[in-house]
């Protein structure tokens, strides 16, 4: 009798222990088949070898990582990326700093406005993006054009494919990352900490260096962390902007890929990304452990 | 002294001029490839090429004209859709299971759902495509097809609406949730009658904002798709590639029309909200 | 006997190191109105949630009208529980609020729209049907909730501190209702508070909880006259304590039976006499005014008699300036004594 109630009492105990399981099924299954599979497809793709015309032949090699690290056609490429990348992410990170400071200490009005803004490159595809400043740069491009009529030359000029132009793309994809993160930061502090600085005769300068700057400090670093993650991994915006010579990590893979068909290449390549942007995620979680917010 | 003093008066204007010419270059900065791809679109040219002589709406005809563009932008319309249904699907019932439950390996299964997110387009297409290249279901190759590339932009989007939907779902009194059950109502139908309807402004952005990732994602896609089944971004990199017409930026501002056409759509449906429950 | 409405043996409910609710034995005929009453963390709401099946026990046994319940899920018990906060639900109307229990119970979509309207009369909220929860206020939500649990008529309404986060006089208002409501429904029911007053004034029975236990269940006459406990006694009312000790007598102290050996001795404020009516009583006490505090119909003095801190309310005019000397006193049968 007794025995009964226990077996329906532990019943309804098990089907509320695999409840959850059964609601995270279907994104089990996306992340586990469809990201965990070819990751570990790609680790092992990564140990084969690559002969002649066929796209890998099975077998076990570490050549493919001795070459990424030796060959000079990819440790340039490695170089490239990380130089690019840092580059870009300092200025984004100052840009978006700036930014999110201007749309903190500004009026309310304005903030729909400027956040508004802020949510443009965000929403509008990567492509379409490039093929803004595609129109901006080059000798007939809008840029020329605009200094011709206005007198500050004499001759058409032009900036694209030029790092330049490769630079300027990625922080504008990279910006409005960095300037949510940064605003959420500077939301949760009280504005009157600035005014109390101010009262005590510091310069805004000065206020800056003591009082902002510390406590933005973790902010920076994630959002710093989070651009050197993109940066990193696009191939898109610094292959069509910048020159050819700019070989950045995200465009070997998809050359050795689509245009060499080295998979086993191109699997190392990626595996090398991905222990990268694993190490950078590791590391800003641990810098923002007592934050809630790294989310972009 | 006197120094001191014309610096701390001059100090202000400064940081005023400052923030000014800062608030120009933002702008300039941000609207710039907006408005030139907005402007070229009106272009009666068939070269880019400025300044624009003749206006027309010459290009949009061509766009909708050419087979190949409109099948394209079906394509994105016919992924997005999908990738929108399977992120918004998995998000959901996930983050439902991580407000609502305890069970064990919680937050490494967290990092392990969130992960997808934070990598590279291009990782995760190679990884899709090499895993999948070969694969055939009942006869139908797998690589090339739409399905993969929902399932590769959902690896995206999935996270987005964990994320978002995990924040939500923290907002609703559980009170509400057991007062359900016990009139009566079993977990499935308090889910969907009383839960859903409570975080039904969540749901509408989840929806659009990974129908808004697959509509604008190319890397993976380029990847994944074959001719047949390319998307209009995946459409216009080729094409950027080979040589540039106004026929891109239609293409560009069609895709920005509706990514803000559904932007509108969640704050409309916010206001709507707003005024029946909230006041 | 007739089966109770309600029924719990030896429920017992262990968090980690905690034993929450400790073999909680409790009967609730058919139209009884049991309160649980205790301090937070006395296991009343614990005892609540284990009979509404938001969780699972650790050993015992619920029956409703005879038959357990206890391994079913909440959705499958014949219970409504009526919330602290009203917990409606935000996007329903007040009409729809009402019917999600009968939709539940598959009851017919003409019978549903009857039984709304008749629980909205009911609870005086019949013009109300179309609104939403957040068009209510605090006092009116916690009326839907209340009409959304009756319209199911199930075999024991719960309630979970449904007045406590209202004002004073709303309080007490809807306690009169819910009362009112009783009488004319007869309903079964379990109410959980802490508020004495609450338990006091709707009750045909009280429980008084501590530590996962029930110190006593009676009537409320019974436990406010004649509590089983000293926990009981003070948690009822308010009262004052004396510490008596033979040895080292510091109180002028005269009892009609003196008490032997060490004891606490307790008097209801409302029931010690001041000054001249004391003189009559069988047990005085000597006591110095510290303050006076003016409550309306009575004021309350603060004395002091010994260590002892006191307090008695007295009607009528006295003048007595802080510093004075008073005498108190009562009956015995006003005075517990606990050791």
């Amino acid at each position: 009798m007794s025995d009964a109630y226990t077996t329906a009492r532990a019943r309804l105990a098990r089907r509320k222990a695999a409840a959850p399981w059964i609601l995270m099924l279907p994104a089990l299954i996306i992340v586990l088949i469809f990201f965990g599979l070819p990751t570990a497809y790609m680790a092992r793709m990564s140990f084969n070898l690559h002969e002649g015309a066929k796209l890998y032949t099975p077998g076990f090699t570490f050549d493919h990582y001795i070459n990424l690290f030796s060959n000079e056609v990819f440790t340039t490429a490695i170089w490239t990326t990380v130089k690019l990348s840092l580059m870009a992410s300092v200025v984004t990170v100052i840009i978006g700093y700036a930014f999110a400071l201007l749309v903190w200490l500004k009026p309310a009005r304005w903030r729909l406005l400027f956040v508004g803004l802020a949510l443009c490159p965000l929403l509008i595809s990567e492509i379409a993006i490039i093929f803004g400043w595609w129109m901006f740069f080059p000798k007939n491009g809008l840029l020329s054009f605009a200094l011709m009529s206005s007198g500050l030359i004499t001759d058409k000029i032009s900036l694209m494919y030029t790092e330049f132009a490769a630079f300027v793309g990625l922080v504008y994809v990279t910006l409005p990352f960095c300037f949510f993160i940064l605003l959420s930061i500077l939301d949760g502090m009280d504005k009157r900490m600035l005014e109390a600085g101010a009262d005590l005769g510091a310069s805004p300068l000065v206020t800056f260096r003591e009082v902002l700057l510390p406590l933005t400090r973790t902010g920076l670093l994630v959002a710093f962390s989070q651009s050197f993650i993109w940066t990193m991994g696009t191939y898109a915006t610094p292959s069509a902007l910048g020159p050819d010579t700019l070989w950045t990590m995200g465009f070997l893979i998809q050359e050795q890929m689509l245009g060499r068909s080295n998979w086993p290449l191109a699997s190392a390549l990626s595996m090398v990304l991905v222990v990268g942007v694993a190490v950078v995620i590791t590391f800003t979680r641990s810098l923002s452990a007592k934050r809630t917010t790294l989310h972009v | 002294m006197s120094d001191a003093l014309i610096r701390r008066s001059l100090e202000p204007t400064i940081f005023r001029v400052l923030t000014l010419a800062f608030s120009v270059f933002i702008v300039a900065y941000i609207l710039i490839p907006i408005l030139v791809t907005l402007v070229m679109s009106f272009n009666d040219a068939t070269q880019i090429r400025f300044p624009i002589k003749v206006w027309s709406l010459k290009w949009y005809g061509d766009f909708f004209a050419s087979p190949q563009w409109t099948e394209a932008l079906f394509n994105s319309f016919t992924i997005a859709i999908g990738t929108a249904l399977i992120a918004t699907t998995s998000g959901v019932l996930a983050a439902w299971a991580f407000e609502r439950y305890d069970f064990p390996l919680k937050s490494l299964l967290y990092v392990l759902i969130m992960m997808p997110l934070f990598m590279p387009g291009v990782v995760l297409g190679l990884g899709v495509a090499i895993a999948f290249g070969g694969v055939e279901i009942a006869g139908v190759d797998l690589y090339g097809s739409r399905g993969l590339v929902m399932i590769a932009h959902s690896l995206w989007a999935m996270p987005l609406v964990f994320m978002l939907m995990e924040a939500t779902f923290r907002t609703i009194d559980n009170r509400v949730v057991e007062a359900a059950q016990d009139l009566g109502a079993p977990p499935v139908r308090t889910f969907f009658e009383v839960v859903i309807p409570m975080v039904s402004t969540g749901i509408i952005s989840s929806v659009l904002f990974a129908f808004v990732i697959s509509l604008n994602e190319f890397v993976m896609a380029l990847f994944l798709t074959d001719r047949d089944t390319q998307t209009l971004p995946v459409l216009m990199w080729l094409s950027l590639r080979s040589a540039g017409t106004p026929r891109l930026a239609v293409a560009s501002v069609i895709l920005a029309c509706t990514v803000f056409l559904c932007l509108t759509l969640i704050m409309l449906w916010y206001i709507r909200q707003l005024r029946k429950v909230a006041r | 006997m007739t089966t109770p409405a309600l029924h719990l043996d030896r429920v017992r409910r262990v968090y980690g190191p905690v034993v929450a609710v400790d073999d909680v034995s409790l009967s609730v005929a058919k139209g009884e109105f049991v309160t649980l009453l205790g301090p937070s963390g006395s296991g009343k709401t614990s005892t609540l949630r284990l009979v509404g099946g938001f969780d699972q026990l650790d050993g015992g046994s619920i029956a409703i009208n005879g038959e357990r319940i206890d391994h079913l899920p909440a959705y499958q018990r014949d219970t409504a529980t009526i919330f602290q906060s009203g917990a409606l639900f935000p996007h329903k109307t007040v009409a729809e609020n009402v019917a999600f229990g009968l939709r539940m119970r598959k009851v017919g979509t003409s019978e549903i729209a009857d039984r709304v309207r008749q629980y909205l009369d009911i609870v005086r909220l019949g013009g109300f049907a179309d609104r939403y929860p957040a068009q209510l206020s605090g006092g009116q939500k916690q009326r839907v909730a209340l009409a959304r649990s009756l319209a199911v008529r199930p075999a024991i309404l719960l309630f979970d501190e449904p007045l406590s986060a209202l004002d004073l006089s709303l309080r007490l208002q809807l306690r009169a209702e819910i009362k009112s409501l009783h009488d004319q429904l007869k309903f079964s029911a379990i109410y959980v508070t802490h508020d004495q007053g609450e338990a006091m004034a709707m009750s045909s029975r009280v429980a008084v909880m501590r530590n996962g236990a029930i110190e006593q269940i009676d009537t409320p006459t019974r436990i406010f006259h004649d509590p089983a406990s000293e926990f009981v006694y003070t948690f009822i009312g308010e009262s004052c304590c004396l510490r008596v000790n033979n040895a080292a007598q510091s109180l002028d102290l005269t009892l009609e039976t003196p008490l032997l050996g060490e004891a606490r001795l307790y008097v209801r404020p409302s029931r010690l006499r001041l000054g001249p009516d004391a003189a009559s009583l069988p047990n005085r006490l000597k006591a110095r005014v510290k303050f006076v505090e003016f409550l309306g119909d009575t004021n309350r003095y603060h004395l002091q008699a010994g260590d002892a801190d006191l307090f008695a309310d007295h009607a009528g005019e006295m003048s007595l300036a802080p510093g004075a000397t008073v005498d108190l006193g009562w009956l015995t049968a006003d005075m517990r004594v606990f050791r």
